[in-house]
């Protein structure tokens, strides 16, 4: 029905420069998602100047990022759109995007697709297929769609396509560099500077009495997996810490990821104690929880949070690992979360692709989702986060959060129980900071979970640990949609880039290995580019005042879950993708501006009157812009 | 440009909120240990000592009080007075917080501690209730026990209930022994479709020149259901519309409801009478559809029977959906949480909300081509009521106002005769919520077209609560032959009050909430005069659920300083402002001072903006997702709310640490 899908921008922000200048105009279509594919029916008029482009494909037109190089052209090739049928077009390749040009006036659009997106790549049919556009590739991505093309057999293009297609999709297989250490652009900030983890510790109030700044990992010796810089009870000496490490899977010792401001309750993560099946103790990990728990004086216990099903804990410790038994750990609280592992979630994502691409069966739609059981985990992690908010800050207790290692669901929790309880967080620059923080300094294993540039589709160490996070913030900018500074588009983009490669942020599992790459000399920040553009990531609803001390208790009822289609079914045109409210909200804003313009205008109109009032009857008056 | 949205919530205003809402304070309270009864109103049974348990609080939670059913309610008035008159909720004149319309009443069940046993209306209970269950057809759920009471209270208040709640007799509905005089209100412009204007107008405003208006039925005799005026093809002669009609259920031949500039017609037909075979009749009327188009194209009939629910299979996909969205126990609520989607999908009504979507839809499309369109289905009177009118909301942008859906209503399913007197279960029949299925159908329009629509959700959630007050003979009657008769009565005549009158009910702070600010400030385009159809999606993903209406009884769906109402607000107030902006510019371009303007009354111009000091104040508040309905974070403590959502283990802990004050814990009640 409705063609008009989002209606996307291509990820190209200099060569479009034009386009550029309109994202913060009220055109109600402009919801830029970069990796979008473009589709512009032949009907549509308004769209002519991109049509004119497309009509005469000539490869030196293609739009090309700094840095970025044309690989190979193919033309003849038919792209199968699963909506809008069959268009033949010229393919080209390049160091960063696949990008497609339909040629024929019925069908005319182009596809870009960002190759770090690509999962796996096949070819489809042999010599023996007769089949109209049974011959070719099909590109399977890892943000919930796959691509097919049909090439003529004798014109003998698809070997060379698919080989192409292999060796830029994936570099690292072929011992080529990722696209983000060949791309040139700069940008009026250094996203790098964003987060700074001691005056992001200043801002929480850290160091204080209880809590100081430790160093004792500067060289990433006790934990290769933990940022530098540490905020630990002020009592722990480094001994004390070297010992602890010891105890925890893989040196990740408990750490303060956020304090509250007025309690003193306290947010620490780590990863599982390394209890094994003998029940070994550690002392000094004891000693050190004690210390945590007295660090805050509102409470003399501490909640400790496994993320984990209580089952795969017991399980863990045949792997040498476990948790917090009640008598080492007299007081302590321990609750598990009941939140499944990365295999589960892969499998989980699996069956909503399959759910949601390319089309929906709209009567099966709700058994459908209910069997996927996507919204089912996206509510468990919400309600672990939700018990986290409650204990910190309804009963001030502090609280611990570990699953196995504390880089997966233990960033989840962190995560959302920080958006939840502190509205800085809910700001884009805020977000920014949590992101660098909690995920990325903090070890999650962004290059194995994504599995960048790599050829092994079936990895096992592949998860969406991180798009079900994300998938929670939206579910609360669901229920509280006036908390948040940003929109859908600013976490569809930064979803977008965790696949491209186009940015350093997101390449690399820990702190040490980007300090080890040079990432921050070699290579572009996400956020210096998204922080460029701003205006186009606003939430016309955001409230900010209101929900300055406002604490958010989201509600993790199956009957409050919602499926993001806006992320999950925006490749299928016939999804409304946007909040309708967001057009009609952006245009009142306009209109008060201009409102308020026109009133600062008489204003100034009136005051120079008075003041050289002998000029009465000039035509200043007449020369105001005062039509609307 | 957004920075500055948060400007104009400010601090300051906090005094009016203050002092406005204290001065309807407590004491006025404590000495109301009456119910308020309104004229013509009497008890008829009245016990001290009942406990009233907050829903969904396992019987844990509650309050003591004095329960009272009258002819017109069941009324709880708590002995300890607590601020329980919510300024934040929407206030009625006729039902306070915790009164509850005897026609709400949907099946009372006697409850022990762990079983529950239906009790059948009009039959005495002599044996003693420890526990009273009430439904209501609004899915609201009311817990009693009468622990701490009389001995025989439970029985006495039960007996009154199946007495009074489940009449048997049209005359004994308390409609009838109301007497609170009614004026209907100048301001009031809907159109009632009583005479012969309303249908002429609507001829007129279409360019169906083949119809004309037919009086052949004032005396009722042609059909009992079909109003004394409705529109025919010209062709067909009043003769031929009476022998034709006899061939039809209930006597309905096709009927003319809305027409296009274009000239095709909208028009609503019977089914055949089962046992006639031959379909010469039907034949007949069809021919005459065809001709009175201005082209004499051949009309397209669209069977509804096929694809949209019967009103029992409605009926029985309503109290499924009824036990999902408005549980009766929080055991239940944490059961149902895992195959939530499951349970929605069997109950199918989202399938129906669908199926009604999408064949309005398709209505609509076939309209827009010039081709008229003739919903056929049993005696024309349930899901062609529902389909029309959708056809009309998506097409017809008139009836998109509020007077202008008020009309349509009038229109569709009063003056055509839709039984709401059957379909809203008054006098024991065959109930079944076929006007719910269509304001949810509503509902899922405005959803996705937030700005096309003058009223808002809480005026479509108002409206189906006030289907069930029980006093409005818009809702009251089958059909309007009914209605007559019961006006014109010799022995107690019917004195006929329209529900369309919202300030007999609501004070101008709720009836402001009715108005959607994003349709007040709608930037005009030029309107083409060709026919275009909302672009609605049907399918079952683009489909929500109703949180308002449905779960707004259900303390732990209930955000604070979360939900849609958020949106709401903030809209409001930047509406105001935008208004209050224009009228600064039309003062300065007459001359004026942008500061010397007289700050204005929003109630008389602009009535989508309520006050904006009071807005300001619910506002820092942190309302309630389902404001202006329910708040329970008012009534019991907050901890309920949202934490125990795991579930079983800790749930208990949680509930005790909600309790306040103004609630007792009687884990051992009941």
């Amino acid at each position: 029905m409705d063609r008009k899908i989002a209606s996307s921008e291509i990820l190209n922000p200099t060569s479009t420069g034009s386009r550029n200048a309109s994202t913060d105009s009220l055109d109600s279509d402009s919801k830029s998602c970069s990796v979008n594919s473009k589709h512009d029916t032949g009907e549509n008029s308004s769209s002519g100047q991109q049509s004119e482009n497309a009509s005469s494909p000539r490869p030196e037109d293609l739009p090309l990022l700094p840095g970025e190089k044309t690989q190979g052209v193919a033309r003849d090739v038919t792209y199968l759109c699963p909506y809008t049928g069959p268009a033949p077009g010229v393919l080209t390749v390049t160091n960063y995007k696949l990008h497609f040009r339909s040629t024929d006036r019925e069908t005319l659009y182009t596809l870009e697709v960002p190759l770090g997106v690509v999962s796996r790549i096949e070819k489809v049919g042999g010599v023996s297929s007769r089949g109209e556009n049974s011959y070719g590739i099909e590109v399977f991505c890892k943000d919930m769609r796959n691509l097919r093309f049909a090439h003529k057999q004798e014109n003998h293009s698809r070997r060379s396509v698919f080989e192409k297609l292999q060796l830029r999709a994936f570099p690292l297989s072929h011992n080529l560099p990722l696209f983000a250490f060949e791309y040139q652009e700069t940008f009026p900030e250094d996203g790098w500077a964003v987060y700074e983890p001691v005056s992001e510790l200043k801002r929480m109030g850290v160091p204080n009495d209880s809590w100081k700044i430790s160093r004792v990992n500067e060289n990433y010796e006790i934990c290769d997996s933990y940022p530098q810089i540490w905020a630990v009870p002020a009592c722990a000496s480094d001994d004390d810490l070297r010992a602890v490490a010891a105890f925890r899977s893989r040196g990740r010792v408990p750490v303060l990821s956020w304090i509250h401001p007025t309690s003193q309750a306290a947010l620490l993560r780590c990863a599982q104690p390394l209890v094994g099946v003998a029940g070994r103790r550690s002392r000094e990990d004891e000693r050190y929880i004690q210390l945590i728990t007295e660090a805050n004086a509102q409470s003399h216990k501490l909640f400790i949070t496994d993320a984990r099903p209580s089952a795969n804990a017991i399980a863990n410790k045949a792997k040498g690992g476990g948790y917090e038994s009640e008598d080492a750990y007299p007081n302590a609280e321990l609750v598990f979360l009941d939140i499944h592992n990365i295999h589960v979630m892969r499998e989980s994502l699996r069956k909503l692709k399959e759910l949601c691409f390319p089309t929906i069966e709209e009567t099966r739609w709700l058994t459908g989702l209910e069997s996927t059981l996507w919204l089912k985990h996206i509510r468990y992690i919400l309600a672990g986060a939700i018990r986290i908010v409650d204990r910190l800050e309804n009963h001030k207790t502090s609280v611990l959060v570990h699953c196995s290692d504390g880089w997966d669901r233990t960033a989840q929790l962190t995560g959302l129980a920080m958006i939840m309880l502190d509205p800085y967080y809910r700001t884009m620059r805020g977000f920014q900071v949590l992101v660098e923080k909690e995920w990325l300094s903090f070890g999650h294993k962004f290059a194995h979970r994504i599995g960048h540039g790599n050829e092994h589709h079936s990895d096992a160490d592949r998860s969406p640990v991180f798009l079900q996070f994300v998938d929670c913030v939206w579910q609360l900018t669901q229920q509280f949609p006036t908390a948040f500074e940003f929109n859908e588009t600013f976490l569809l983009n930064i979803l977008d880039h965790l696949y491209t490669c186009r940015f350093g942020t997101f390449l690399f599992n820990t702190d040490r290995e980007r300090y080890k790459e040079e990432v921050k000399k070699k290579s572009v920040s996400l956020w210096s580019f998204m922080n460029a553009n701003l205006d186009e990531y606003r939430n016309p609803l955001f409230c900010r005042l209101l929900h300055a001390r406002h604490v958010l208790l989201p509600v993790a009822s199956m009957r409050h879950m919602k499926l993001w289609k806006g992320y999950y079914c925006r490749w299928n045109p016939s999804m409304r993708t946007q909040d309708p409210l967001i057009p009609r909200c952006k245009e009142l804003l306009a209109l008060r501006a201009q409102l308020q313009a026109q009133v600062e205008q008489y204003k100034r109109d009136v005051e120079a009157k008075n003041s050289n009032r002998p000029n009465i009857g000039s035509p200043q008056r007449l020369a105001s812009p005062i039509h609307s | 440009m957004t920075h500055s949205f948060k400007s104009y919530i400010d601090i300051k205003e906090n005094h009016f909120g203050a002092e406005s809402l204290d001065t309807s304070g407590d004491e006025s309270y404590i000495e109301q240990r009456q119910p308020r009864l309104l004229k013509g109103e009497a008890v008829t049974a009245t016990e001290d000592n009942v406990l009233q348990f907050v829903s969904l609080s396992e019987r844990k939670h509650g309050r003591s009080g004095t329960l009272y059913v009258t002819n017109f309610k069941l009324s709880f008035i708590p002995s300890v007075s607590t601020r329980t008159d919510n300024p934040e909720c929407q206030h009625s004149s006729l039902l306070d917080e915790f009164d509850v319309s005897l026609c709400n009443i949907d099946c009372i069940y006697h409850i022990t501690r762990d079983k529950k046993r239906k009790l059948v209306g009009g039959q005495n209970v002599s044996s003693k209730i420890k526990g009273l269950l009430v439904v209501c057809k609004n899915m609201r759920t009311l817990t009693f026990s009468f622990k701490f009471a009389n001995v025989n209270s439970g029985r006495s208040i039960a007996n009154a209930l199946l007495h009074y709640a489940f009449p048997r007799r049209h005359h004994l509905l308390f409609a009838y022994d109301y007497r609170e005089p009614y004026v209907r209100s100048n301001q009031n412009n809907t159109q009632m479709f009583q005479d012969q204007s309303d249908w002429l107008d609507e001829l007129k405003k279409s360019n169906c020149i083949g119809w004309r208006i037919t009086s052949s039925n004032t005396s009722y005799n042609l059909s009992a259901n079909l109003p004394s005026f409705f529109v025919v093809p010209e062709g067909a002669l009043d003769w031929q519309l009476e022998t034709a009609s006899r061939h039809f259920r209930g006597n309905r031949p096709p009927v003319w409801c809305w027409g296009t500039n274009e000239g095709a017609a909208l028009v609503r037909m019977a089914d055949m009478l089962p046992g006639i075979n031959d379909r010469v009749q039907e034949n007949v009327m069809l021919e005459q559809v065809r001709k009175a188009h201005p082209k004499k194209r051949q009309p397209h009939i669209m069977d509804l029977q096929k694809s949209l629910p019967t009103p029992r299979d409605l009926q029985i996909s309503f109290c499924k959906l009824r036990d999902i969205c408005s549980p009766e126990s929080a055991s239940r609520f944490w059961n149902q949480e895992p195959d939530f989607f499951g349970r929605m999908d069997s109950s199918r009504w989202l399938h129906y909300v669908s199926g009604c979507l999408s064949i309005a839809q398709q209505a609509a499309q076939i309209l827009a081509s010039g081709a008229t369109v003739v919903l056929q289905e049993g005696e024309g009177r349930d899901a062609s009521t529902i389909v029309s009118s959708l056809v009309q909301l998506l097409c017809n942008p008139s009836t998109r106002s509020i007077v202008g859906f008020q009309s349509l209503i009038q229109k569709e399913w009063v003056a055509l005769g839709h039984p709401f007197c059957s379909r809203l279960g008054l006098i024991a029949e065959s109930e079944s919520p076929m006007f719910l299925l269509f304001l949810d159908c509503v509902w899922q329009i405005l959803n996705q077209f937030p700005g096309k629509f003058e009223f808002t959700e809480t005026y479509l959630t108002t409206l189906w609560d006030a289907c069930h007050v029980g006093i409005f003979d818009t809702f009251i009657f089958n059909c309007e032959r009914e209605r007559a008769c019961a006006a014109t009565d010799t022995h107690n005549p019917l004195h006929l009050r329209s529900v369309w009158d919202w300030e007999e009910q609501y004070g101008p702070e709720d009836v402001a909430l009715f108005r959607n600010p994003l349709y007040a400030l709608k930037l005009e385009k030029p309107l083409s005069t060709k026919l275009s159809a909302l672009p609605i999606s049907c399918g079952l993903s683009s489909l929500e659920v109703w949180q308002q209406c449905y779960c707004r009884w259900v303390p732990m769906l209930e955000m604070t300083g979360g939900g849609r109402v958020q949106v709401n607000f903030q809209v409001r107030l930047l509406a105001e402002e935008i208004v209050e902006l224009q009228r600064k510019v039309e003062i300065c371009r007459k001359g004026g001072h942008p500061d010397r303007v007289a700050p204005f009354d929003f109630s008389e111009e602009f009535s989508f903006a309520c006050d904006s000091a009071l807005l300001r104040s619910r506002l820092q508040n942190n309302p309630s997702s389902f404001f202006p309905f329910m708040s329970h974070s008012a009534c019991v403590g907050e901890i309920l709310l949202n934490t125990s959502i795991l579930g079983d283990e800790d749930e208990s802990d949680d509930r005790d640490a909600g309790l306040n004050e103004s609630t007792y814990s009687l884990s051992t009640a009941v």
